[in-house]
């Protein structure tokens, strides 16, 4: 609550931060976690453009953190800098013990922002604590010095105007023995910006460029010049075949002689260009380009959109019944055909709306993904784990209010996985299996929900011992009866796993239960299976998106309640007369499969007034599951846009939110999942 | 209401006024306490009836305060939770403060009204009260501790003329009322 009250005093332009800052660390990780995966496959050799990109991230974050005067936050970014500009000169090389110290510091600064722009005693004592840290690392680090810089057969103007990156780069690239180039090439005026970077893209594919400087003067009207300095393992002739360019020269400046160099020509040397009049600012050009076509918004404002979206939805639902009024009335019949037939356009523009400001919400699964496998990397190097992590589907798009409130319970999921699942290297080679532990994190859109599921090779959960301390804790009787499956789900209940014994033997951590609500406050569904030895696998299923649903009007003691429709398979009249009783729970014969009933009077403690036509069965279902829901009538079908219930009650089970309908007021949406569950549970207990 | 004297019983005499100029009234008189409250030490109290007596509540934290309107029960609740009312798009619950205080309840009438909270995390929430009567504006020499000693939502009473008037300790209200 504390974190939430913080987070509600900041103002637009601290949040902005916060966001803009997030995505920048965010971007950081998922460039070190990609140096790190490059290191480790390759031989040591990195893209120095991912290297270049970190070192960029950690400068705007400098700049940005200083901008708020967030100094905590500064400090660390600026100490960033100073490493990955160490790492991008090799000055500090990728074994280093301070890159571990780089993922703290990025760790705390995620903390730091989280906790808003004050930062507090503690806080700062942590930065302080850490960068001592980075101070010593950095110094146990061998420096290298040795190494000579190569002599470079290059026109001294144009090495004037490499900026001291560019020359080290092209330092690199001299010993590796590749090929220098120049190629030089005209662009109009008009679209160079692209020209230059299909040409870039082009010479990376054989190499690096080291440095882009454009030539003013010798290009024709229109046209801009550029001279970019490239290294690369084929030679000049060969990459002139590669760069499908009009206009486009290729000069040698240095022969390559490395082994990576794939030399099979014996051109003559050519001359250096003459002195290219070079321009010093010519290396922010980069930096320049990088400016993408998106815009930042805030969550905040998709809502209100969305709101007003669903309030017009609403007007519309007035707009019908009127029409509909009209129609049937012979005086009036001809007018509200009319107003029938603008109320459809009316309804399809309306739609494509809802469906734009929808699709604006959505946001690809992958940054969670990201976030994963970051932690996954600390805590292999914590717990001394190996674990190979493997993720599908990160395109899958969820509402990004689904996704923020998905981090906790996945990663939570993951650090169990890692912690308890997965055996010890010894103890897996022992089984019979591969030393290294196997996750893989799976997901998938089915029609309106996305699954996601998360999937280990490890020691399984042993049902009876579950069921032995389930016992133990009095959330089960010695003599219930149920199945395996029913005994895992038993993991979720809150009394459950907050006993650490239980975790070390069963496989599972501690927080199962805080897992399955986060995901049931979203409308989803957590499913756990498993086999000793072999392996778990626990699935989410959640909605596409929160925002806008059909639902079923039902009426239930005089008060109306909304049901979400994407959980509805089917609507019944039920005779009182059909209903079945069975240990003492009813239920009902649908195509011979028997139908759990709950009946929602009783579960909200309202008087049941039937219809003539008896009551009306609506049945639901998720993933698997199917209960009857008896209510006393079915009044119809409308667009809803859920609202949370805003005061200090917190959470009433049963009830996911409330939703607008005309000049009704309010009226509840029912929590479909917390049905289903508890009817599924009281049949376990029963 | 034009004039807007800064005293209490400027205030006080628009006691029978529509209470759709309450909110005006609130939202000056939080304005003010915002330009003026540093300088003079002075705190402002919108003063309203519960069960026959007057009881106060910090302007700051009033947002609104409307007339009743269709009020939705929320099973599953205790009786202080009266149910939930739409507010402009916003779902938001209503409590009623007579009994979160134990104070009797008696039925709604043509003075009754929902003050609408920001709450201090940024939730929303409406508290029913019988009656407002105005916003009180006094310092703090004329605060002083509540006679009474186990009423936990009352700890300060506030000297207006020879009144007493129990000033509502919201955050110990909204705190001790959040399980349904």
């Amino acid at each position: 609550m504390a974190a939430r009250r913080k987070r509600s005093k900041q103002t637009k332009a601290q949040r902005e931060f916060v966001s803009e800052a997030e995505e920048i660390l965010d971007r950081l990780c998922t460039d070190l976690a990609e140096l790190q995966s490059q290191r480790e496959e390759g031989d040591g050799d990195v893209d120095p453009d991912v290297v270049n990109s970190a070192f960029r991230s950690a400068h705007s974050l400098k700049g940005l953190a200083g901008m708020v005067g967030h100094d905590a936050m500064a400090e660390l970014a600026h100490r960033l800098e100073d490493v990955l500009d160490g790492v991008r000169m090799s000055r500090v090389g990728l074994d280093s013990p301070a890159l571990p110290i780089v993922d703290q510091i990025i760790a705390l600064s995620t903390e730091l922002l989280a906790s808003g722009i004050e930062s507090s005693g503690s806080d700062v004592e942590r930065v302080a604590e850490v960068l001592a840290r980075l101070d010593v690392a950095l110094t146990d680090s061998p420096v290298d010095e040795s190494k000579p810089e190569p002599e470079l057969d290059i026109d001294p103007s144009m090495l004037a105007a490499l900026t001291e990156y560019e020359e080290h780069r092209l330092g690199e690239n001299v010993r590796k023995g590749r090929h220098l180039s120049l190629v030089e090439t005209n662009f109009e005026l008009a679209s160079f910006e692209e020209g230059l970077s299909e040409l870039s893209t082009a010479i990376r594919e054989v190499g690096e460029v080291v440095s882009t400087l454009p030539s003013p003067g010798a290009a024709p009207e229109s046209q801009l010049r550029f001279s970019l300095l490239a290294a690369t393992t084929v030679a000049a002739d060969q990459l002139l075949e590669r760069l499908d360019f009009p206009d486009t020269t290729v000069r040698i400046v240095l022969e390559g002689s490395g082994p990576d160099v794939v030399s099979e020509q014996e051109a003559g040397r050519a001359e250096v260009s003459e002195s290219v009049p070079l321009a010093p600012e010519a290396s922010d050009f980069e930096s320049l380009k990088s400016v993408s076509d998106s815009v930042r918004v805030d969550i905040r404002k998709l809502d209100e959109l969305m709101t007003l979206v669903g309030e017009l939805v609403i007007v519309r639902g007035s707009v019908a019944a009127i029409a509909n009024r009209l129609t049937h009335d012979g005086a009036t019949q001809r007018i509200g055909a009319e107003l029938a037939k603008v109320h459809k356009q009316l309804d399809r523009k309306l739609k494509e709306l809802q469906t734009g400001v929808l699709e604006v919400r959505m946001v690809p699964l992958r940054q969670v993904f990201q976030k994963l496998s970051r932690v996954a990397r600390r805590l292999e190097r914590d717990l001394g784990k190996r674990v190979e992590l493997d993720f599908v589907g990160g395109d899958t798009e969820l509402d990004k209010l689904i996704v923020e409130e998905l981090v906790d319970p996945l990663v939570h999921l993951i650090r169990n996985a890692i912690d308890h699942a997965i055996e010890p290297a010894d103890e897996r080679h022992a089984a019979g299996k591969p030393e290294v532990g196997a996750i893989s994190v799976v997901a998938s859109q089915r029609g309106n929900h996305v699954v996601i599921e998360i999937r280990d090779d490890g020691r399984g959960i042993d049902a009876s011992v579950v069921r032995q301390h389930a016992e133990a804790s009095g959330l089960i009787a010695a003599e219930t009866v149920l199945s395996d499956k029913e005994v895992l789900s038993l993991v979720f209940e809150p009394g459950f796993s907050t006993r650490s014994e239980v975790s070390e033997t069963s496989g599972r951590g501690v927080g199962m239960d805080v897992v399955r609500s986060n995901v049931t406050r979203l409308g989803g569904m957590v499913d756990l299976d498993s086999r000793v030895g072999r392996g778990t696998v626990t699935t989410l299923t959640l909605p596409i998106t929160l925002a806008i649903v059909q639902a079923l009007l039902v009426e239930t003691g005089g008060q109306r309640f909304a049901i979400p429709l994407n959980s509805v398979l089917e609507t019944l009249l039920v005779d009182e007369a059909s209903i079945q009783r069975s240990e003492g729970r009813e239920l009902l014969n649908l195509r011979g499969e028997p139908l759990p009933l709950r009946r929602l009077s009783d579960e909200f403690g309202l008087e049941s007034v039937p219809s003539e036509g008896g009551l009306c069965a609506v049945v639901l279902g998720l993933g698997e599951l199917r209960m009857g829901l008896l209510v006393d009538a079915l009044i119809g079908q409308q667009d809803a846009v859920i609202k949370p219930i805003q005061g200090p009650v917190r959470q009433v089970r049963g009830i996911a939110g409330a939703t607008e309908i005309g000049d009704e007021g309010a009226v509840l949406v029912l929590d479909v999942s917390s049905f289903v569950e508890d009817t599924v549970r009281r049949k376990d207990a029963a | 209401m034009s004039e807007a004297t800064p005293s209490t019983n400027g205030l006080a005499a628009d006691h029978e006024r529509e209470p759709e100029n309450w909110e005006a009234l609130a939202r000056r008189a939080a304005r003010r306490s915002g330009e003026e409250a540093d300088q003079q030490e002075l705190v402002e109290f919108l003063t309203c009836d519960l069960a026959g007596a007057p009881y106060a509540l910090p302007v700051d934290r009033v947002r609104e305060i409307v007339r009743m309107r269709p009020l939705t029960s929320v099973p599953r609740t205790p009786d202080w939770l009266l149910g939930v009312i739409t507010l402009r798009g916003e779902v938001v619950q209503v409590l009623d403060l007579r009994m979160c205080l134990g104070l009797p309840v008696s039925d709604l009438g043509r003075r009754t009204r929902i003050v609408v909270l920001h709450a201090e995390d940024g939730e929303v929430s409406g508290l029913l009260v019988d009656g407002v009567r105005s916003v009180l504006r006094t310092d703090e020499s004329a605060i002083c501790a509540s006679s009474l000693t186990d009423v936990g939502a009352v700890s300060e009473m506030c000297r207006n003329g020879d009144e007493f008037v129990s000033i509502v300790d919201l955050d110990h209200v909204l705190e001790s009322h959040t399980d349904a």
